[in-house]
């Protein structure tokens, strides 16, 4: 499509990336890291999996013991696949719905060289036992700092390709995105940094409010502003509404902030800051189903493309799962369903079913979409690519459906003092070998995508336009 | 009608941070001063000495509260299961954690909640069960820390800290270790 300010302003579908020629070297270094990390802490998981079903497992080796690679599994989903994805997404898409090239591909470049670095550092500090005992929060400070500095270069990065844009119009995705950095800035700087200078109760509240808002107000923004790109792009169907999705946005930005203590509800906190975070909580709804009705309005008349397409089946399985992991949240924040929920396995539960289950989708779909433009080539193989989304879908299906039964029915007998603890615990082992398969399948859908992009990468043939 | 700011940058940055830090503000820095209680030591609470410190910073090298958590919530179960002897534990309440930096309330409850744990299980009991939580509890998923019972200087550390766990209430009957 032509540089056509008016079509863009009232079909509100991404613009097209124009006659700009984008070398997209940054956003190619942060995918191939992220899918690198998606690999190796894959295995990290199946490991702590493992643990739960065979707690003997490498059990006298301090380096590699449960309590030290969860926090590795965590902040290497989380930072060193999850984000470093979605950031090199970013720096695919902005460019484009921005007419103009990348602000500096060296800065992006020097980006991705020091994300790289903050995340073996964290590996090193981590099965060490560097841990500051934070969640989320586990880096020592120097890697802190430096993500504060990486964040910093790529904020500058994307605010300068935005300022610098050629279409006057803003498609939701570059909302998301900035919101994305300004949130993430001060969000971050609370839960790494405020949190030093507190402690006890006032520290946990910082902490959760940086939990809550590290899925929150980080990976929902950007995830979004990502599936916002890719669905309409997948499916070369205009958005259905942007004055809608931007009821998404302001709504998100309001009400996602004061729900940290919902994760403390029945406990040593203020009640009143707990009913607050309940009322937010169940706010959530809102954003949520703007953002979702958004997403199937678009696909009305276009469902037949999830036949074939798999980028469009991992992103509109993440939609549904964005729907019910956000349904499940304000639900959950009610006192009397915490009552049994809360602490129990439901929790891993719904945390994958939200990172994994939609904004991982969103990020794989967008790879799937993006690395055959990038290398110019054709993806590896399509059938491949079906056989990684199934193994994928199936297996978290299989890994939040038992943690639900199983986190539901272990609140049920904590809720009855008569049961002793230790019968809770045996009671789980069934769900827990169901999830450590579930998880090795998820795994094994992780290797075929993996392997799909590198082969895509490495091994091209086909240079198409 | 709000085509213009539609299209700005700077109202999006504005408003952004504008909501963001209304929400912020109001649940995080305004609760510690409306509850002082959440800052004020209760009157049973003793800060932490030196190697009961030491214990504290093994607890959360090791990741404990990644399993175990350390409150005794309003529920009725919370405080039946943390109780002892027939008697109910209290609740938990802000002032009880004054000195905990880190916090250790946790999320996550595969092992049993460690708010009231102290004094209940005396070292020896706690040497065997660090170096394999099945010799006494059958079914248990804990992992062994060997490297910790070996080690003449964490194993009394980290047993002298969870000793400290719950011991600002003065509420059980007993004497220490008592079974």
């Amino acid at each position: 499509m032509p540089d056509n300010n008016a079509a863009a302003a009232t079909g509100a579908r991404p613009a097209e990336a124009g006659p700009v020629a984008h070398p997209d070297t940054t956003a190619k270094w942060f995918l191939i890291s992220a899918i690198c990390y998606f690999f190796i802490v894959g295995i990290i998981a199946i490991t702590i999996a493992a643990k739960f079903c065979w707690p003997e497992l490498l059990g006298t080796v301090p380096y590699l013991s449960y309590g030290r690679l969860r926090p590795l599994h965590v902040n290497g989903m989380l930072f060193g696949w999850l984000l470093a994805a979605d950031m090199g997404l970013a720096y695919y898409i902005v460019p484009r719905l921005c007419g103009v090239k990348l602000w500096s591909e060296k800065l992006g470049i020097a980006t991705a060289a020091l994300w790289n670095v903050i995340i073996l550092g964290a590996v090193f500090a981590l099965m060490g036992g560097y841990n500051q005992g934070l969640e989320y929060a586990e880096l020592p400070l120097p890697l802190d700092i430096l993500v504060v500095i990486a964040w910093i270069m790529f904020g500058i990065n994307i605010f300068g390709t935005i300022m610098t844009r050629r279409y006057q119009q803003m498609y939701v995705s570059l909302w998301y995105i900035m919101g994305c950095i300004l949130w993430t800035a001060f969000v971050y700087l609370t839960g790494n940094f405020a949190t030093e200078f507190t402690s006890g109760v006032n520290q946990a509240n910082l902490n959760w409010m940086y939990v809550h808002n590290a899925v929150g107000l980080i990976f929902t923004p950007i995830g979004l502003g990502i599936a916002y790109y890719f669905i309409p792009k997948s499916s070369e169907t205009p958005l259905y509404s942007h004055r809608l999705s931007m009821v998404g946005f302001w709504a998100l930005s309001f009400v996602y902030v004061w729900t940290g203590a919902h994760h403390m509800i029945h406990g040593p906190i203020s009640q009143w800051l707990q009913t607050i975070a309940i009322t937010f909580s169940l706010m959530l709804l809102i954003p949520v189903w703007a953002v979702v009705y958004n997403f199937f309005a678009t696909m009305k008349g276009q469902w037949h493309q999830l036949r074939d397409n798999v980028p469009l089946k991992f992103l509109m399985s993440g939609v549904v799962f964005y729907l019910l992991t956000c349904f499940q949240g304000p639900m959950h924040s009610l006192r009397s369903v915490s009552a049994i929920v809360s602490k129990t396995d439901w929790i891993p539960g719904h945390a994958h079913m939200a990172v994994l289950g939609c904004f991982s989708f969103f990020a794989v779909a967008g790879i799937y979409y993006v690395a055959p433009r990038l290398w110019r080539t054709q993806l590896h193989s399509d059938a491949l690519a079906n056989w990684s989304f199934w193994f994928i879908i199936m297996g978290g299906l299989g890994f939040f459906v038992t943690l639900w039964l199983g986190g539901f029915w272990q609140g049920w007998q904590w809720n009855n003092p008569a049961i002793p603890f230790i019968d809770t615990v045996k009671a789980l082992q069934p769900i827990w070998l169901v999830r450590f398969f579930s998880g090795v399948m998820i795994f094994l859908g992780i290797v075929m995508f993996a392997y799909n992009i590198m082969a895509t990468v490495v091994g091209r043939k086909a240079y198409v336009q | 009608m709000f085509s213009k700011a539609d299209n700005s940058a700077a109202w999006a940055v504005g408003g952004a941070l504008a909501l963001f830090f209304l929400g912020g503000l109001i649940t995080t820095v305004v609760p510690p001063l409306v509850d002082k209680s959440w800052g004020r030591p209760a009157p049973g609470l003793k800060p932490y000495t030196e190697i009961q410190l030491k214990g504290r910073a093994i607890y959360v090298r090791e990741g404990c509260w990644y399993c175990h958590t350390q409150q005794t919530r309003t529920l009725v179960s919370d405080t039946k299961r943390s109780g002892w002897r027939g008697v109910d534990s209290p609740i938990s309440t802000p002032d009880e954690f004054v000195y905990d930096k880190p916090h250790m309330f946790g999320t996550k409850r595969t092992g049993p909640d460690l708010s009231r744990v102290g004094g209940k299980y005396d070292t020896q009991w706690h040497r065997t069960h660090f170096r394999n939580p099945r010799d006494l509890v059958p079914g248990s998923v804990m992992p062994p820390f060997p490297w910790i019972v070996n080690d003449p200087v964490e194993f009394p550390a980290l047993v002298a800290y969870i000793q400290t766990l719950g011991r600002a209430k003065d509420w059980r009957p007993d004497h220490d270790y008592e079974k």
